[in-house]
């Protein structure tokens, strides 16, 4: 009989009930089971770290390195055929583009949610990505200025940093903003592609540093440092090297008596009161396909942003939260423009962190025509045999027309310019957010249980085409100057890929215009709370984990301490 | 002609009962597949991956893997886990380090050998793959739209069964060069399956029943699964990073395969679609 229980499993009380157990569920857990509150989290998916409520022992995964298992097999990610979601780029396309439906931007649906799958590049936002609303005036987006600034955030960063275990160098990003804490450990080991690419760097004046990971350089916090096995983008750790938040603060709320986990537990609907400005009550369904009910005083959605909406529309017919109109809407991804580059050499990129170094000139300056909103552009390695080997299929059938060919297989899998001869440059560029770009509830297409799953309307705004336009020939210029044999962009993709997801419940300033204040309550809903990427008013172009994390210490910091939250920081 | 499994299993009603009995019929070498439909995998096998001075799909293992994932629900019920999650963290491929960050004698068990318990939705997931909507008491979801999906097992058999119809002679009689020619013919579904599944075989963990001797990674120059050694281990005085498989630095010694003409002239068609550069 598997586990689905953990931590205090004599709970039958709680004062806070929150949902999903990933970045933006587990820093609230914690908080609140430090602060002495019962917590009950409940997650949709399996728990495969096992003992992750055991004091005695750090967590046990189930983890590894398995190429089989992680990407072709999807141990942690939903199914495409059982709980698919659907997808359009407008209205006009009907009901949805039958052949985009299924895996849609999924996140991973185990017990530490994104956090898992992630290599937890961990960069802070700039201060300015949080004022854009302000700064500029875009016609066809609603860029809007966070309701927390860089400097109300900047502690929660720190402590979030400071739990996690994040490497990094102070300094070394000439674009970040004032830091009270260095980062808790150095960085880690370089790897040899990002050195390659190093040199084009150099020679065209871009600074190039070590990229901020929640990755271990040195034992710390009882787990161990990182191996450099490879297996990271895409890959839960096998040791603990990678400070997710299970493995530190959900853990950390779990053994301390006072939470309790559910796994195999998906909420499926939100129950409220007469008038929609309380929450009861939260069914759910249990491991073995039960109907469960629970109740606490207060409610927090960490769902991640395609689920929490669906979630509010799942529960009332007008969505709960809605009197804006805006649950699901200003969705965003990250934009993110590829370009790779092929050297004579082997730069074995699928050994160290699958992305150690960076760089920053890309991000760009609000209003700077020479400078384009862009993002940090990930030097990235990675890839394992089966995945190259379908790349290699591809390029195979359409260079031969549909003839296999065996014999130039064979050496494309010896040569290896896929794998141990590639290197990426991933640019995680602003994705410009428009209020028509949303979650809703498809028509007809329902998971395994029977509801209605998640329809994503998104079409990409000029905004970050232009910048893909403008960057991308720099990018190849960087390849070029590093002496690559081959360098070309990857083409655009039908639904970005970039699994970093945003918007949906955008908190603000004003109730009209947004669905949760500046602490992550819902203006409609005086006990429901959201503390995941969901509030995002905007994307930056930084990667979101960190923001996330921050973001969910200070939303539970909030609920210990409405007047002074940064007073609950330890 | 004998049953097929799936069709013993839907007779029988019980997998018990199934794994009790023998192979029958005329299957000589394999639990799964009658000798002329595994006549047509072995070839195709070795259509993917020609066997050289080193192996080809057969002798990788691709009919192991895939009659492995055929029967992953096929269990005694002493051991009822689905093969279809090799459990974690480490296989014992890799020694376990010392604090000076050297490989020890000793290697952790393998964890890869027990496979991981499915919860509820990855369970009927895989029953769906695996088994077909069949194996799903209502179905698979959706169906109205998307229409019902096909047991693995009867996807290949008729795809095998196809192929050999539009053979000009038996398929073990045929060349290298004819049974290219006859898998290029067939359908472009099947053709991806059967890739999909040689490849996986070829190149996943042999936990999962291909990869055999470990030839597959050998074949692409990849070290395979490297923890809990990894390639770099922390001690208070430095990294100290494995000498034939560095972190940081470039691999030590000559490059065992390097770039040759027939990839190269692939590579510059495809940059050339891309849009990309070729280094002058």
């Amino acid at each position: 009989m598997r586990q689905t229980v953990y931590g205090n499993t004599s709970l039958d009380a709680f004062d806070t009930i929150v949902i999903g157990s990933g970045a933006g569920g587990g820093p609230v857990a914690y908080v609140l089971a430090k602060a002495g509150k019962k917590v009950l989290v409940l997650e949709a998916g399996p728990c495969h770290l096992d003992f992750l409520d055991d004091p005695a022992r750090q967590p046990v995964p189930r983890f590894s390195n398995d190429e089989l298992k992680l990407e072709r097999r999807k141990l942690i990610e939903t199914n495409d055929r059982l709980e698919p979601r659907t997808w359009r780029n407008t209205p006009a396309d009907g009901d949805r583009i039958a052949e985009l439906t299924g895996n849609v931007q999924a996140l991973p649906k185990t017990v530490g949610g994104g956090c898992l799958h992630a290599d937890l590049k961990m960069p802070r936002f700039e201060p300015t990505d949080f004022q854009l609303g302000s700064l500029l005036s875009v016609p066809g987006t609603s860029f809007a200025d966070w309701p927390v600034d860089y400097a109300e955030l900047e502690p929660f960063y720190a402590w979030g940093e400071r739990l996690l275990g994040v490497q990094g160098r102070q300094g070394a990003n000439p674009f970040e903003g004032p830091r009270s804490t260095p980062y808790p450990m150095p960085p880690g080991v370089p790897m040899y592609g990002g050195s390659v690419v190093g040199t084009g760097l150099a020679a065209l004046g871009y600074t190039m540093f070590p990229y901020p990971a929640a990755i271990n350089s040195m034992p710390y916090d009882g787990r161990p440092a990182c191996v450099d096995c490879g297996f990271c983008s895409g890959y839960p750790c096998p040791t603990n090297a990678k400070g997710s938040t299970a493995v530190t603060m959900l853990r950390s709320a779990l053994v301390s008596g006072n939470c309790q986990l559910r796994a195999e537990t998906r909420v499926v609907r939100l129950i409220a009161n007469a008038a929609k400005t309380a929450i009861t009550a939260v069914e759910a369904i249990g491991p073995d396909g039960e109907r469960v009910m629970f109740s606490a005083d207060r409610y927090v959605l960490a769902a991640s942003p395609i689920e929490d909406a669906r979630l509010l529309l799942l529960s009332d017919p007008d969505g709960l939260g809605n009197s804006s109109g805006m649950v699901g809407r200003n969705l965003t991804f990250h934009y993110q423009t590829r370009v790779l580059g092929i050297f004579d050499q082997r730069v074995h990129g699928y050994r160290g962190r699958t992305v150690a170094e960076c760089f920053a000139d890309f991000r760009g300056k609000p209003n700077d025509p020479a400078h384009p909103l862009g993002g940090i552009v990930e030097i990235s390695g990675g890839g394992f045999p089966i995945g190259e080997a379908g790349f290699y299929s591809q390029i195979i059938n359409q260079a031969k027309l549909g003839k296999w060919d065996g014999a130039l297989f064979k050496s494309l899998m010896r040569q290896s310019p896929g794998r141990d001869r590639v290197m990426v440059l991933v640019m995680v560029g602003e994705d410009a957010p428009q209020t028509s770009n949303r979650v809703d509830l498809d028509p007809a297409i329902v998971d395994l249980d029977g509801l209605p799953v998640a329809r994503i309307t998104y079409q990409n705004h000029a905004f970050e085409l232009d910048a893909e336009t403008f960057y991308q020939p720099k990018l190849m210029d960087i390849f070029s100057a590093a002496g690559a044999r081959y360098t070309a962009p990857a083409p655009r993709e039908a639904i970005p890929s970039s699994q970093h997801i945003m918007g949906t419940l955008r908190f603000g300033s004003d109730a009209a215009t947004s669905v949760c204040d500046r602490n992550g309550r819902f203006w409609d809903i005086g006990n429901l709370f959201a503390s995941d990427g969901a509030l995002f008013p905007t994307s930056s172009g930084y990667n979101p984990t960190m923001t996330i994390v921050a973001l969910a210490l200070r939303v539970a910091a909030a609920l210990v301490d409405p007047i002074s939250p940064e007073s609950v920081i330890t | 002609m004998a049953l097929s499994r799936r069709e013993l299993f839907r007779l029988c009603g019980s997998a018990a009962v199934v794994m009790a009995l023998p192979a029958c019929g005329d299957n000589l070498g394999s639990a799964v597949f009658s000798n002329r439909e595994l006549e047509a995998l072995r070839a195709f096998a070795n259509v993917i991956i020609p066997e050289d001075d080193e192996p080809g799909g057969v002798q990788l293992g691709a009919v192991e893997y895939i009659e492995r994932l055929i029967r992953a629900f096929d269990r005694p019920p002493e051991l009822p886990t689905p093969v279809i999650f090799a459990g974690g963290p480490f296989s014992d491929r890799n020694p376990i380090p010392d604090s000076n960050g050297q490989p020890t004698a000793e290697h952790p068990a393998n964890d890869f050998t027990n496979f991981l318990e499915l919860d509820r939705v990855a369970d009927a997931a895989w029953r769906l793959a695996v088994l077909g909507s069949a194996a799903l008491p209502n179905g698979a979801p959706n169906e109205a739209f998307f229409g019902p999906l096909l047991a693995l097992e009867d996807q290949l058999k008729s795809g095998l069964r196809e192929a050999q119809e539009s053979a000009t002679a038996s398929i073990g009689d045929l060349s290298q060069e004819e049974r290219t020619k006859l898998f290029n013919a067939q359908p472009d579904e099947f053709k991806a399956l059967i890739i999909d599944l040689v490849t996986e075989a070829a190149f996943a963990a042999p936990e999962y029943g291909g990869n055999i001797d470990l030839a597959g990674w050998r074949l692409c120059h990849f070290e395979g699964d490297s923890q809990p050694l990894g390639y770099s281990q922390f001690t208070p005085a430095g990294y100290v990073e494995r000498p034939e498989a560095p972190t940081s630095t470039a691999n030590p010694g000559p490059d065992p395969d390097p770039l040759g003409d027939d990839v190269t002239q692939l590579l510059e068609l495809v940059i050339q679609v891309l849009g990309g550069r070729v280094r002058a």
